[in-house]
């Protein structure tokens, strides 16, 4: 009966859902105050499973239904981490939003939303059978599209909520027939006997056809490349709705890729899958947020590219490293996102000390090997003790790529030397900080997810090519003040800006730019 | 058509576009700066016919008001008298009846994209919008985007970027890049182009131009802007007709496409562009309704002021202190002296006559700390050489979160930045989730004149500031200059919260030069030749009023002058003592706030969208003695200028008040206006919905216009309007024919009240309003009520 324990914070969310239906318009204080109250204690629920977890060790609650398929609760290191992920971050967004919110007309109506789509992620991470989780897979996604209708009378927030509506019900339907093959294959629908059998069963026809469609329906589901578009356009919503992607619905992706890791592993081609698009979309999302001057806009892109890492982080079976990613990017972004209104006063405060310096070739190159230095340092430590997988040496070097721009910047010729100084401490503490953090995902998640297989041809071509065409990005990005503002580089600004043109397309076959009714014109 | 006549109706069209001043540091703007030589009625036709709005609220808002009596008949006589006999109302009961008939929202005559909208059925329009502001935000970027768009001037840079953008040519206008590659290589010649090939005629084009820069909105107003700060360097700037230009382009593109569905009809638009602007019978009556309801405002004032007021007893004072005319210094000043009768308050523009460009410590940028309308006179800069030290230490913090945050977002090292640090904002959510984080900067160094003015020219300006503020004799032991600013976070809006008279920045810096000023020696020595002997005895200090969280931090330590602390504690506590009453008050008008402490919490919360109400209701401006609204309450929506005429030598003093803060207040009051009755085009919208671009402005959602303003949020508080959008009543101290001299010498002031952009009163030697200025240099006597009326319209 301990494993029903998670149950409890879902059923909050969901009676708090009601109160803000209730009242539907603006809330009283009590409704104000029961809302947030009951979110909080979901939190305390979340703490709990956490520690009821370590107490117990993880398991299944009994199935409600019968014959393997119904409703069940799984508590492992994995439900139970994003569940805390999940409660506390949408605590802060529920109690953002109220106050946000404050005197608009459909105050109620928002919260609802917003604490009913809580209450279906909250389900969807610690449901124990392949059933509960397609259901509460699909409810998330209506919810969000309500949220995102808020104002539905902005056509642009309609644009966005059409392209989202026709990729998730693709996503939808792959995770249904995903489902089905594994029920088919497996005979049950508890997810953990799913897991298990396929660790020790290994694959089959159904079985790679099964994780190919979960990673089709993960990747719809994570905006990747071209079914991101949306995304970008979720400004159209109240910015609490931004924030709350971040609570396991823009990541569902990566928590599905993570569930059903044992499944995944045994499709190669998927993996590939993961790793090419994944790679492609952390790349492009990447770089076209560099062009972008609306702040959320440039977050949302930001959030694309990080979701394409962690789809590259499954599909080099890194599962622990995803689940940390996921994890540590949420909360980045759900604060970056709330606190985007700081955007004025932040690039104010940026522009008093002067431009930065520009740093020279030689000294990028300087930098790049001091970070290989400092990874080869710190990061030979952790090989010594740990023994990684050539995949995690090899995703390794993004830390390299990152260390050496922050270096360089203090390695600038005309960086004052105590810039050199406290950048070079910061970097020693970002790389120390990246090895603890994969020692303690391993440490914690390693059990739970299968292991990284050895590395045949195809992917070592995969790795090989993914660190190359990170590194050059990472040096065009380094040294970019020397190329970026050339002429010939205007037209590549110009197309990436616009994201590549993929939604502009998707618009025009979706209709998005139709006028919905004649406007009222005025007759001469 | 030459193409120079060309270039002067788009500078005239580019003239009726008010400027809009970037976030960073903004100031309140009259939207209708460039049409305040027509009055309300022509305003609206003219509006109606460019932009589609009304400039008066919805019928049953002076409707309601006329049934719940706050509009009295008398009300409605009084402004059909004064309305213009030719297309007023025939009677109080025509007009009443009129107030019950809604009007149908105005149309503005449509564009060539707006005609391609409706025959393609494609969203022509917004698509423009879209496209324009997808390039102006990155052209305007002040440093959002790592990779920042070219710069250069406008049209050269819109054209380099529209020739490889393919969007429009996916959304269906064929060959758009093309045709921009085609077009001429000068703006001017773009603009010649596409007139002719729009076949505008030459009257037409004022109004057409005045159109297409009106669908840019906040884009035309900050290139505006640039042309304002262009001119008052005696400079120009072509952004704004460049905008036009390319605004153009584009309806000539569209045209070409579309021609054979849509040229008659376009055509036919023409020529009501063309045709002269009569304003129409209902908007003659919303203008009399409008000009009732601030006649019902003026009724109130007016009991307001002739109240008799019990007094405290005058004493010999202990502390003077003087604060910005801000609306929101109302309530504290008033608070303040109803501690003690030794305390005296005074009003005065909030940057105290120091025209700054001020650099503050660790920056290279130097901020104008001083009205809009004027040039810096100074220069100073946060601490001097003792300061060196923590002047590189503060500028190498800033460099180190720079670098940080640029690891945070490039590209690749933001995927190490999340692995290494994103953990850490566990903790950031929680503190601001519970607005933990302590609010109130550490305070600058003391700021010097850099480089250091001659003694005489110090004595000059500090002479003139305390002849401006009246304040030539009966010193106090101790004067404080109180500046004032707003502290809020997570804000794009915040600068609007700060000093107006100081450029949108807080008033710290400015108070602080005035009381140096006023401290040193020799400056003082040098007036006593003017007449002006201030006390050994007598010391200066300046202050921040926090206008969110009304605390007021005082500047004692800029000065080591031998001092009596024993005043200055007392002064604390009194100002400590009125910041509770001021919150307590403010408190009952603030939405969903119960407790005092919960004012103060307001400014550190992130997610509060309403920190204080701003000047939202200000709706009077008293330039006189403090003792004539002396323990009035007057609500926080007054604005408070000190000012006695008997001291006034030549009236110089009049002049300047007439024509500079008479003139900010009509700014900001009709600032609230527009944003209040015409949020669609004036105002910013809805804060729920802000995206930042480029740390210049807000756009709604995801893109398109730039909006500028103030947000519907700021003068509404969900259910009923925070701002009664009434224009600003002004009420002076001073003799009617010395008032008549200023305004024959500046026609542009005279605009503002002969059109009734403002009222003017004279008010008579006990303070009460008695004369109305008419217009044309005419005055009527208002009848002043007896007191028993008044109270009864008080209560």
């Amino acid at each position: 009966m301990l494993y029903l324990l998670p149950s409890l914070a879902p059923v909050l969310a969901v009676v708090a859902a009601a109160v803000g239906f209730g009242w539907n318009e603006r809330l009283p204080r009590s409704a104000r105050r029961a809302i947030e109250v009951l979110i909080g204690v979901a939190v305390g629920v979340a703490l709990a499973v956490a520690l009821a977890l370590v107490a117990a060790g993880p398991g299944t609650s009994p199935l409600l239904g019968r014959d393997g398929f119904g409703l069940s609760v799984r508590v492992d290191v994995i439900s139970a981490t994003v569940l805390l992920l999940v409660t506390f971050v949408g605590w802060v967004v529920t109690r953002f939003a109220i106050t946000y919110l404050d005197g608009e007309p459909g105050q109620g109506r928002f919260l609802g939303w917003l604490c009913l789509t809580l209450a279906s992620v909250l389900t969807l991470v610690v449901a124990g059978n392949l059933i509960l989780l397609v259901t509460t897979w699909s409810i998330t996604s209506l919810g969000l599209t309500q949220l995102l209708l808020f104002y539905a009378e902005r056509p642009a927030a309609r644009r966005a909520a059409r392209k989202k509506f026709v990729i998730a019900r693709i996503s939808d339907m792959s995770l249904v027939a995903a489902a089905v093959l594994l029920a088919l294959h497996f005979g049950t629908g508890d997810i953990a006997t799913i897991d298990a059998a396929a660790r020790v069963g290994g694959g089959g026809g159904l079985v790679t056809l099964a994780a190919a469609l979960l990673v089709i329906a993960a990747m719809l589901k994570s905006a990747q490349f071209p079914a991101h578009g949306w995304l970008t356009e979720v400004m159209e919503a109240p910015t609490p709705v931004s924030a709350l992607l971040h609570a396991g619905v823009i990541n569902a992706g990566g928590f599905l890729l993570i569930r059903f890791a044992d499944v995944v592993v045994q499709s190669p081609g998927a993996l590939a899958a993961l790793v090419m698009i994944g790679g492609f979309t952390a790349v492009f999302g990447g770089l076209v947020m560099l062009t972008q001057p609306a702040v959320k806009t440039s977050l949302a892109w930001s959030t694309i590219a990080q979701m394409g890492f962690m789809m590259m982080q499954c599909g080099l079976a890194l599962f622990p490293l995803a689940l940390l990613h996921l994890v540590a990017h949420s909360l980045y972004k759900a604060h970056a996102f709330l606190s985007s209104g700081g955007a004025v006063e932040r690039i104010a405060t940026f522009r008093r000390p002067g431009s930065a310096a520009v740093p020279s070739l030689a000294a990028v190159g300087r930098a790049f090997l001091v970070a290989l230095a400092l990874y080869g340092l710190i990061g030979g430590g952790a090989a010594a003790l740990l023994r990684p997988s050539a995949q995690a040496l090899a995703l390794g070097a993004i830390l390299v790529f990152g260390i050496a721009y922050l270096l360089a910047q203090g390695l600038a010729d005309a960086a004052p030397q105590a810039l050199t100084r406290r950048l070079a401490v910061l970097a020693a503490a970002a790389a120390g900080g990246y090895f603890v953090l994969h020692i303690a995902a391993d440490w914690m998640f390693g059990n739970s997810v299968p292991p990284p297989p050895r590395p045949g041809p195809l992917e070592w071509v995969l790795i090989v090519l993914a660190v190359i065409s990170f590194g050059v990005v990472a040096v065009a990005q380094a040294t970019f003040a020397l190329w970026a503002y050339h002429p010939a580089a205007a037209g590549l600004r110009v197309h990436l800006s616009n994201g590549l043109y993929v939604n502009a397309v998707i618009d025009r076959l979706t209709g998005g730019w139709r006028r919905r009714a004649q406007p009222h014109m005025a007759v001469v | 058509m030459m193409v120079t006549s060309l270039q002067v109706v788009a500078d005239a069209a580019a003239r009726t576009i008010p400027p809009a001043w970037p976030l960073a540091a903004t100031v309140a703007v009259n939207p209708f700066l460039g049409l305040a030589h027509e009055d309300l009625a022509h305003v609206a036709a003219r509006l109606s016919r460019v932009a589609g709005v009304a400039v008066t609220m919805p019928r049953d808002w002076y409707a309601s008001r006329i049934a719940a009596g706050a509009i009295s008949d008398a009300d409605l006589a009084a402004a059909l008298a004064a309305a213009d006999p030719g297309t007023r109302p025939p009677s109080v009961a025509a007009l009443k009846a009129a107030a019950l008939q809604p009007e149908p929202p105005p149309v503005a005559l449509a564009t060539v994209a707006d005609f391609a909208a409706a025959v393609s059925g494609i969203d022509w329009p917004a698509i423009v919008a879209d496209r324009f502001g997808n390039w102006a935000a990155g052209w305007f970027d002040e440093g959002q985007a790592l990779w920042a768009a070219p710069r250069g001037p406008a049209y050269a840079a819109w054209r380099a970027v529209a020739t490889h953008d393919l969007t429009p040519e996916i959304l269906g206008l064929r060959g758009f890049a093309g045709t921009v590659a085609a077009a001429p290589e000068h703006a001017n010649d773009a603009l010649a182009q596409a007139v002719a090939y729009l076949g505008v005629p030459p009257a037409a084009l004022s109004s057409y131009f005045h159109a297409l820069l009106t669908t840019l909105g906040g884009w035309a107003q900050t290139a505006r802007y640039r042309r304002w700060c262009a001119e008052l360097a005696d400079g120009d700037d072509a952004t704004i007709t460049d905008f036009l230009a390319i605004r153009l382009l584009w309806d000539m593109a569209l045209l070409t496409q579309y021609r054979e569905h849509i040229a008659p009809d376009w055509a036919a638009t023409l020529d009501v562009h063309a045709a002269p602007l009569v304003p129409t019978e209902a908007q003659a009556v919303d203008v009399v309704l409008q000009e009732a309801a601030e006649r019902a405002g003026q009724r109130e004032l007016a009991a307001t002021l002739a109240k008799p007021v019990a007094r405290i007893p005058d004493e010999l004072p202990l502390l003077q202190i003087a604060f910005c005319i801000d609306v929101r210094s109302e309530v504290f000043r008033r608070a303040l002296e109803s501690l003690d009768g030794r305390i005296r308050t005074l009003g005065f523009a909030g940057f105290f006559g120091l025209t700054t460009l001020h650099c503050r410590l660790g920056s290279d940028v130097p901020e104008p700390r001083l009205p809009v309308l004027l040039n810096p006179g100074v220069v100073s800069r946060a601490g001097g050489a003792g300061d060196r030290t923590a002047d590189i230490r503060a500028r190498l913090d800033v460099r180190v979160t720079r670098a940080w945050e640029r690891f945070k977002l490039a590209a690749i090292s933001s995927f190490a930045f999340v692995e290494a640090a994103g953990p850490l904002y566990l903790g950031k959510l929680i503190r601001d989730a519970l607005a933990l984080k302590a609010g109130g900067a550490r305070a600058d160094p003391g700021p010097q004149l850099e480089p250091d003015l001659d003694l005489a020219t110090k004595v000059g300006m500090a002479a003139s500031t305390l002849r401006a503020m009246s304040l030539t004799g009966d010193f106090a032991p101790l004067v404080i200059i109180a500046g004032h600013g707003a502290s809020t976070v997570n804000n794009p809006h915040a600068s609007a919260l700060h000093c107006g008279a100081c450029g949108g920045y807080s008033g710290e810096v400015n108070a602080r030069l005035l009381a140096a000023l006023l401290n040193d020696p020799e400056v003082r020595a040098g007036l006593v030749a003017g007449g002006i002997v201030i006390p050994t005895a007598t010391r200066f200090v300046a202050a921040l009023h926090d206008t969110t969280t009304d605390a007021v931090r005082l500047y004692a330590g800029d000065h080591t002058s031998p001092a009596d602390d024993a005043v200055l504690d007392q002064a604390r506590r009194w100002l400590a003592a009125a910041g509770v009453l001021a919150r307590s008050e403010r408190a009952l008008r603030l939405p969903r706030d119960d407790a005092t402490a919960s004012v103060t919490r307001r400014s550190r919360d992130w997610a509060q969208i309403r920190p204080e109400w701003a000047l939202a209701g200000c709706s009077a401006f008293i330039a006189a003695p403090r003792s004539y609204t002396t323990g009035r309450d007057l609500g926080g929506r007054a604005f408070l200028h000190d000012y006695d005429w008997q001291r006034d030598r030549e009236f110089a003093v009049l002049e300047v008040i007439m024509t500079a803060p008479v003139v900010v207040a009509s700014w900001i009051s009709l600032q609230y206006y527009g944003s209040t009755v015409i949020p669609r085009l004036f105002g910013s919208g809805n804060k729920l919905l802000h995206n930042v671009v480029g740390g210049m402005g807000v756009v709604e959602g995801n893109g398109g216009i730039l909006r500028t303003g103030l947000p519907w949020q700021s003068v509404c508080d969900g259910e009923g309007l925070a701002h009664e959008p009434l224009r600003l009543t002004v009420c002076i101290a001073a003799p009617r024919a010395a008032m008549n001299a200023v305004l024959e010498r500046h026609p542009d002031v005279r605009a503002l009240f002969d059109n009734c952009w403002l009222h003017l009163f004279a008010l008579d030697n006990e303070g009460r309003m008695a004369w109305r200025y008419a217009g044309h240099l005419l005055w009527e006597h208002e009848v002043i009520n007896d007191l028993e009326e008044f109270s009864l319209v008080v209560a």
